[in-house]
């Protein structure tokens, strides 16, 4: 039986070792910036074939659910009508899915011509483990020619970047993580800023000088500064102002272009 | 067998955290499986065991997320270890206990996210974070804690049948 002088001693040795291991992997993440490789290329081999079952199986109830309700009144009139009924429906409904990407893959190859780029189509198969930042992982990682910091757009504008390309899964982060920062400028007045995300579904506009001409409802563009993220791309509207009295800058607020929350398929913006 | 199903439960639980989680979020705050299997396995398993699977799940959280790494193996392995040595002084079984140990793990892992966000990483948190966010989220794992601590529980008796103290008291 264990006296309590050495059990306050292990519980020491114990809190010392978790501290001391945490602090080792967050030094060496922040020194060696391919720290997290090995790891995330484990757990992304290992997780996203379930990720991918997992969001097809969503994406099919999701269909069946939405156009069961317009079955219901079909179905009355007998059974065998209804059995056929359905079948069709069902393969109406897979016509309909399929349509609906060839409509989303369209509206986002558009531009394609326009850009310098060669572009790749990825579709996001999960999103980040924890609460706190805003990543999601797209199922194209370096076997398909994506590697770090290139940048992910839709067409309704940018996503982010990805910070790591595994072998077949990449992870991007989101414009509206704390960490994100994309240069940027209003299409209207051509004033300029950095629009950082604020780990909620918003992002703001940092370093636009108070005398700025800026209104709710301007668009704000990618000024292509940086590097990542090609000149023009849209980032988002401007939803609020606010000029303090005192201070140098205005606090502006923008929604992004992308509904960030309903992320399917996505363009990888090549080298 | 026991270790091949604690394999499955990973995954299912990592996968589920990834992907349709999302379907349930209330006010962008989804529940974190992960933290609540975490307190599970503090109560659970052995003093090593626990400590080691904390620091283990907190170690693979943080690869699948963009967040930086060591943040949640700290959270998590230091909850794992509160819970093993805690678990021997005060009544863990029960859905208020469990309920209010999720409260505090919850608030615990919020706020070295807070701290390591501010201070490492020198990045921008919601101002509703403290106030709003992390109140949600601990009240969210909270209601889904002791649901959970059920079905682990029933895993763990299906798996191991001769071994008992189980802690929502629902089995057999």
């Amino acid at each position: 039986m264990p006296n309590q002088g050495s059990k306050n001693k292990r519980n020491i040795v114990l809190v010392s070792a978790i501290l001391l291991l945490s602090l080792s992997l967050m030094t060496w993440n922040v020194k060696q910036e391919k720290g997290t490789r090995f790891l995330d290329s484990i757990a992304g081999i290992i997780l996203s074939p379930v990720q991918i079952f997992f969001t097809h199986t969503i994406q099919s109830a999701s269909d069946s659910i939405n156009h069961y309700f317009f079955l219901v009144n079909v179905a009355r009139q007998n059974d065998q009508l209804k059995l056929e009924v359905k079948r069709l429906i069902n393969e109406k409904n897979q016509f309909i899915e399929h349509l609906a990407r060839q409509k989303r893959l369209a509206k986002l190859m558009a531009n394609e011509e326009d850009w310098e780029r060669k572009t790749l189509v990825a579709t996001v198969i999960g999103r980040d483990a924890t609460q706190w930042s805003k990543v999601v992982f797209i199922n194209k990682g370096t076997q398909d020619g994506v590697t770090d910091h290139l940048a992910l757009i839709t067409d309704a504008g940018v996503i982010g970047q990805v910070i790591h390309a595994g072998i077949n899964t990449s992870k991007v982060l989101l414009i509206v993580d704390g960490r994100s920062a994309v240069d940027a400028l209003f299409q209207r007045s051509r004033v300029s800023g950095v629009v950082v995300g604020m780990g909620d579904d918003e992002c703001q506009l940092k370093f636009v000088s108070n005398t700025a001409d800026v209104k709710v409802g301007d668009l704000v563009l990618s000024s292509g500064l940086g590097g990542i993220f090609p000149k023009g791309l849209i980032i988002g509207k401007v939803s609020k102002v606010f000029k303090k009295k005192q201070g140098l800058f205005q606090e502006i607020t923008l929604i992004p272009g992308s509904d960030l929350s309903r992320l399917e398929e996505v363009l990888v913006l090549l080298p | 067998m026991y270790y091949f199903s604690q394999a499955l439960v990973a995954i299912f639980l990592f996968s589920a955290q990834t992907t349709w989680l999302e379907l349930f979020s209330f006010g962008g705050v989804t529940p974190d499986l992960i933290l609540v299997w975490v307190v599970y396995c503090g109560v659970r398993f052995s003093r090593a065991g626990g400590i080691g699977a904390g620091i283990a799940l907190g170690l693979i959280q943080d690869s699948l997320s963009g967040g930086l790494l060591g943040v949640n193996t700290l959270s998590k392995g230091l909850i794992a270890y509160f819970f093993s040595t805690l678990k021997d002084k005060f009544f863990v079984q029960g859905v208020i206990p469990i309920g209010i140990f999720l409260v505090c793990s919850s608030i615990f892992d919020g706020l070295v996210f807070y701290f390591s966000m501010g201070t490492i990483l020198k990045g921008e948190v919601a101002s509703s974070f403290l106030y709003q966010l992390l109140p949600v989220y601990s009240i969210y794992n909270a209601l889904i804690g002791p649901f959970m601590f059920m079905i682990l529980d029933r895993i763990d008796c299906w798996v191991q049948p001769n071994k008992s103290n189980f802690y929502m008291g629902t089995i057999r």
